[in-house]
């Protein structure tokens, strides 16, 4: 830093305040665009149906209307919606969290036959897309008499092989001497798993968990598949009720405080959490 | 002569069994082992489940006629019909792989140069940069359905905000999303716009690795700061873009949710519209199957993505690998 910056200092006294404002231009212009939907959803979620559909609208309601998000809750029972999708959303990453963790420890630490052909099968199924098994997944669940229950909501996806690979990355950096001495100490394997394991391994499980409930909070294509009937709808399906619950003019400021429900959880586990989610993204990124 | 009780012979007995029976032992029933198996046997379970199983189910179907309710023993034989049906015959399936592929391409290449972009602002020196940062990044958690639905809205061509603002500096309203001609570039938009915080979190870490030394050598053998970017920042950063271009193109050649959130509910029922100008793969398959119960015709397009997706990820490895 101090030869590239001490050289562009001689070079340009001159022009590195322009360059700097160039900067904050470009910052705030993109940070404009990114925020412009946000700022939309939500100021139309507060708007009457006639203000949505004047033009040029309105940047701001002449008075909240509080009552859009009443009717919301009432036209989609979105309550119930976010019921099942923190049940399922919990369930699910619990899952990953423990299957994960269970095979990640197995794959780093023990030798067994088979033990490579095996790690190589988990990896590859990584590479299957989701769409490719959809149908077969579909009927599996539907001939076990998950559809349109929770088990076929969590099921599915209770394991990762992408979570197995990056949990097995971690715990190969666990030293061998703690497993040894917790064994000298008389601990069982799943003793060692449960109280040295699983405590070691709390970063990797964090952020596998922020990125895993993330996804599953916002998955649609599948939930979309196994629910039949509003009783079990997760947030995005009553979400997409509310698409299609009236006329675009005349439900445009429902269907937007149905947005902000939803997507509130989100950007609250994001904001609270960003530096887990943003290493998973790093980690997967520099991983693969 | 050496009896049993001779200390010799006692000893040599006793190191011979020490060195090869306990190892012998370990070898055969070290619980361990089981311990091994039981741990990683949820993990197996589940994929041969819900993978394995379903991948080759998915290609015996594809060559099937299946309703999804007559028993498996009896679906007919119709050989690779359905992927002749799909090629050949199916306009609506070709203009999805068509769009498809547009949507993959442009979308990733823009994401690519707008996440370097982000990143190297984001990586030079700059104030209050995790508010930046958080901005940059908020789309990726958010729903594709529910941004799917504020863009929507916003490129209302009648009543949203972006024909307003653009009224406002003397540009005509636009038809946006209720065009054929503009409608797959309202959703590559949408794309570009959930995902470019990807690109920028990748980059970004991708950035951070590269020693400062190098930039320190550069800087000593003369380079400005642009030639620094082309011949340190650039090639160093091959591997993260390697990584980006590969998985986002296998993600996006999946699209579905953005689809689905811009386009159907209106009065095209199935999406995709207007007149299939946004239709996808993905879409597609999901009406001929669950809209239609074509399963085997619907497999058959699964399969045929499948190899697509296959091939392109190939051809990009081999791309970028054999320019270093």
């Amino acid at each position: 830093m101090k030869g590239l910056t001490g050289m562009a200092m001689r070079r340009s006294r001159l022009t590195q305040p322009f360059i700097s404002i160039l900067k904050y231009v470009a910052l705030v212009s993109v940070s404009c665009v990114m925020l412009l939907p946000f700022y939309w959803m939500i100021a139309a979620s507060l708007m009457t149906t006639a203000e949505i559909i004047r033009t040029p609208p309105p940047l701001l309601p002449a008075e909240p209307q509080w009552r859009n998000y009443v009717d919301v809750v009432y036209a989609v029972n979105i309550g119930r919606a976010y019921l099942n999708s923190i049940i399922v959303s919990a369930l699910t990453v619990l899952g990953i969290l423990f299957t994960s963790s269970l095979s990640g420890f197995a794959f780093a630490k023990y030798h067994f036959p088979l033990k490579n052909v095996l790690f190589t099968i988990i990896l590859a199924s990584m590479m299957i897309p989701f769409f490719v098994i959809l149908i077969p997944v579909f009927y599996i669940v539907k001939q076990l008499g998950w559809l349109n229950n929770y088990a076929g909501l969590i099921l599915p996806g209770v394991v990762s092989a992408y979570g197995v690979f990056m949990l097995r990355q971690f715990i190969h950096g666990i030293p061998d001497e703690l497993l040894d001495a917790a064994r000298i100490d008389g601990a069982s394997e799943f003793r060692i798993y449960w109280q040295l394991i699983i405590p070691l391994s709390g970063p990797a499980l964090a952020t596998l968990g922020v990125f895993s409930l993330v996804g599953v909070w916002n998955s649609f294509l599948w939930p979309l598949l196994v629910v039949q009937d509003s009783t079990f709808n997760t947030v995005p399906l009553a979400l997409n009720n509310l698409r299609t619950y009236g006329a675009e003019e005349r439900s445009l400021n429902l269907r937007m405080a149905g947005t902000v429900l939803s997507v509130i959880p989100s950007v609250v586990v994001f904001v609270w959490l960003q530096r887990f989610f943003r290493r998973g993204i790093a980690l997967t990124g520099l991983k693969g | 002569m050496a009896s049993p009780q001779d200390p010799v012979f006692t000893a040599s007995s006793v190191k011979l069994a020490s060195s090869a029976s306990p190892r012998r032992h370990r070898r055969r029933i070290d619980p361990k082992v089981w311990w091994a198996y039981a741990f990683i046997s949820p993990v197996l379970i589940f994929l041969l489940v819900f993978s394995v199983v379903p991948i080759f189910f998915s290609f015996w179907v594809s060559l099937h006629s299946w309703n999804l309710i007559t028993p498996i023993p009896e679906m007919p034989f119709v050989g690779v019909e359905n992927y002749t049906r799909i090629l050949l015959y199916d306009d609506v399936f070709r203009r999805a792989l068509v769009n498809t592929f547009v949507f993959a391409f442009w979308g990733v290449t823009f994401n690519l140069v707008l996440g370097l972009a982000g990143a190297l602002l984001l990586n030079s020196r700059i104030r209050w940069r995790p508010l930046w940062s958080t901005f940059f990044f908020l789309p990726i958690v958010t729903a594709p359905l529910a941004l799917g639905m504020m863009w929507t809205a916003l490129l209302n061509k009648n009543f949203g905000l972006v024909n307003a603002l653009l009224g406002s500096i003397g540009i005509p309203p636009q038809p946006f999303l209720s065009s054929p001609e503009q409608a797959l570039g309202c959703i590559i938009f949408m794309a570009i716009y959930q995902y470019v915080g990807y690109y920028v979190v990748v980059f970004l870490a991708g950035l951070q690795g590269i020693p400062q030394d190098y930039y320190d050598a550069a800087a000593v053998d003369g380079a400005n700061a642009r030639q620094s970017f082309w011949y340190v920042t650039l090639p160093l950063l091959r591997p993260v873009m390697l990584f980006l271009v590969v998985t986002n193109t296998i993600g996006a050649l999946q699209v579905f949710d953005l689809v689905f959130a811009a386009t159907t509910g209106g009065a095209e029922t199935s999406g995709g519209g207007p007149a299939n100008s946004t239709m996808v793969v993905v879409l597609h398959m999901y009406n001929t199957a669950f809209k239609f119960f074509r399963m085997g015709r619907a497999s058959a397009m699964a399969m045929v993505l499948f190899v697509v997706i296959f091939v392109i990820t190939l051809v990009q490895l081999w791309l970028l690998r054999h320019r270093e």
